[in-house]
């Protein structure tokens, strides 16, 4: 049989058949858990934000209309999310960036992740030198598939806008990767 | 722009020779979709690079949850509450259906009660006209032989309600000119119900010196004395003034214009 699409089984979880949203769940939860960890490289925060994006999908899926892709509506929301937390966060923000540092200073936990490939671990670290906008727009990048119109749906501007934003963050990408692979 | 001029651009870029402002001109490009983010050097391995890099795994506390919030969540959804049924973005549908449903009502109701009037004009043309085919037999049958169509006759214009002056005219003709007595009592008896209309009142007075049945005489002066007709004194007396009247109506006549005096 094959799988219902993303859109069929959001359409159930908004006629009240919530058992679906598991399966959605089952779907993105890792991807979704991926974009956050990018974004915060915090376990147990990015665990939360997953729950939230969720919790919101539940709260807000009489919004659902199935016109448009059910993973750029979830990343719509994942990004709310996530700006909502910072937003709501901002006295601790100074805190979180000392262990922020302290996280990127310690690369170890990072060489466990990707122990075998020496250029992804390279390229993690990369990542997470780049400044936030830079380091999200890539993340969508890889977690849509490229899919630049999506994108653009998501952060509400357009096709070609986006693509000049993956190329800059791209550049920067390239350039932060060549000067800690000079130090390796 | 020349593909001759994007391909050195595109060059440029990849031997690491682009100034700025060709900088510039190569975002517009890929903005405008001319170049492709791939064809440049070692982006399209970068973003490649992204692609391949797993997402790291949630813990199994994230499962835990989750399936314990769907849980808690489809728990709430079986019971109704009144928070829930006015909450706007789900009360919004019901609302406008709602209205909806009352202005349908509304036109419908207005569309079926239009042709109301018509309709009880149609009604009162064919009752009309059943009074009218009554009235017709009703004078038909008084002018037969038998004295019982003569009768049915007569209880007939009973049933009419509210009789025509042609209806009441025939009656008085029966009451003075019947040769059956039932007959015509049958038709004083009917207009009693007449006796407040002058004309009708009038005829009934003149009628008791028309009368030789001691029956109907004893009748018109208990009419009398209901109606409290004193011009009827007169005609009474002509009554107790003639030799063939029968003693008992002659007493009976006397004690009624005592009453009406």
């Amino acid at each position: 049989m094959e799988a219902l699409t993303d859109n069929a089984l959001m359409l159930k979880v908004k006629d009240n058949d919530l058992d679906k949203l598991g399966l959605l769940f089952e779907r993105y939860k890792r991807p979704l858990y991926g974009f956050f960890y990018g974004m915060n490289k915090d376990a147990d925060l990015s665990e939360d934000l997953v729950q939230n994006v969720f919790l919101r999908i539940l709260k807000y899926r009489y919004l659902f209309r199935g016109e448009g892709d059910f993973r750029t509506w979830m990343y719509h929301i994942a990004r709310n999310v996530n700006h909502d937390h910072f937003r709501k966060n901002k006295l601790k923000a100074k805190d979180s960036l000392e262990h922020w540092q302290e996280r990127l200073g310690s690369d170890e936990n990072r060489s466990t992740e990707y122990e075998k490939d020496e250029e992804l671990q390279l390229l993690s670290m990369a990542m997470d030198r780049l400044p936030e906008d830079k380091r999200e727009i890539l993340l969508l990048s890889k977690f849509q598939d490229k899919k630049y119109k999506e994108i653009g749906e998501i952060l509400g501007c357009t096709e070609g806008a986006v693509k000049v934003k993956v190329f800059r963050a791209l550049q920067d990408l390239k350039a932060v990767y060549k000067e800690l692979e000079k130090h390796m | 722009m020349s593909t001759e001029r994007i391909q050195e651009l595109i060059e440029k870029y990849n031997a690491q020779q682009a100034d700025p402002a060709e900088m510039k001109l190569i975002e517009k490009l890929i903005e405008e979709g001319l170049i492709d983010i791939a064809e440049l050097q070692g982006l399209q391995e970068m973003e490649d690079q992204l692609v391949r890099m797993d997402p790291p795994q949630p813990s199994l506390k994230l499962d835990d949850t989750f399936y314990h919030m769907l849980a808690e969540e489809k728990r709430k959804g079986h019971g109704f509450s009144w928070k829930a049924f006015f909450a706007w973005p789900e009360f919004a549908p019901r609302l406008a259906f709602a209205s909806v449903t009352l202005l349908l009502g509304l036109a419908a109701g207005f569309f079926l009660r239009a042709p109301q009037p018509q309709k009880d004009q149609e009604i009162g043309v064919l009752t009309k006209e059943v009074s009218d085919l009554k009235e017709m037999m009703m004078l038909s049958l008084l002018e037969k032989e038998s004295a019982t169509d003569r009768l049915k006759a007569v209880s007939l214009s009973e049933d009419m309600g509210q009789a025509s002056q042609k209806v009441t005219s025939a009656l008085l003709q029966t009451l003075n000119h019947d040769d059956n007595v039932n007959v015509r009592l049958a038709a004083l008896d009917v207009l009693k119900a007449y006796s407040k209309d002058s004309k009708v009142r009038e005829e009934l007075i003149r009628s008791i010196g028309k009368q030789d049945s001691p029956l109907v005489q004893i009748s018109l002066a208990e009419l009398m004395v209901e109606m409290q007709a004193k011009t009827s004194v007169k005609e009474l007396e002509k009554i107790l003034r003639n030799e063939n009247t029968p003693t008992d109506v002659k007493k009976k006549i006397r004690e009624s214009i005592q009453v009406i005096i």
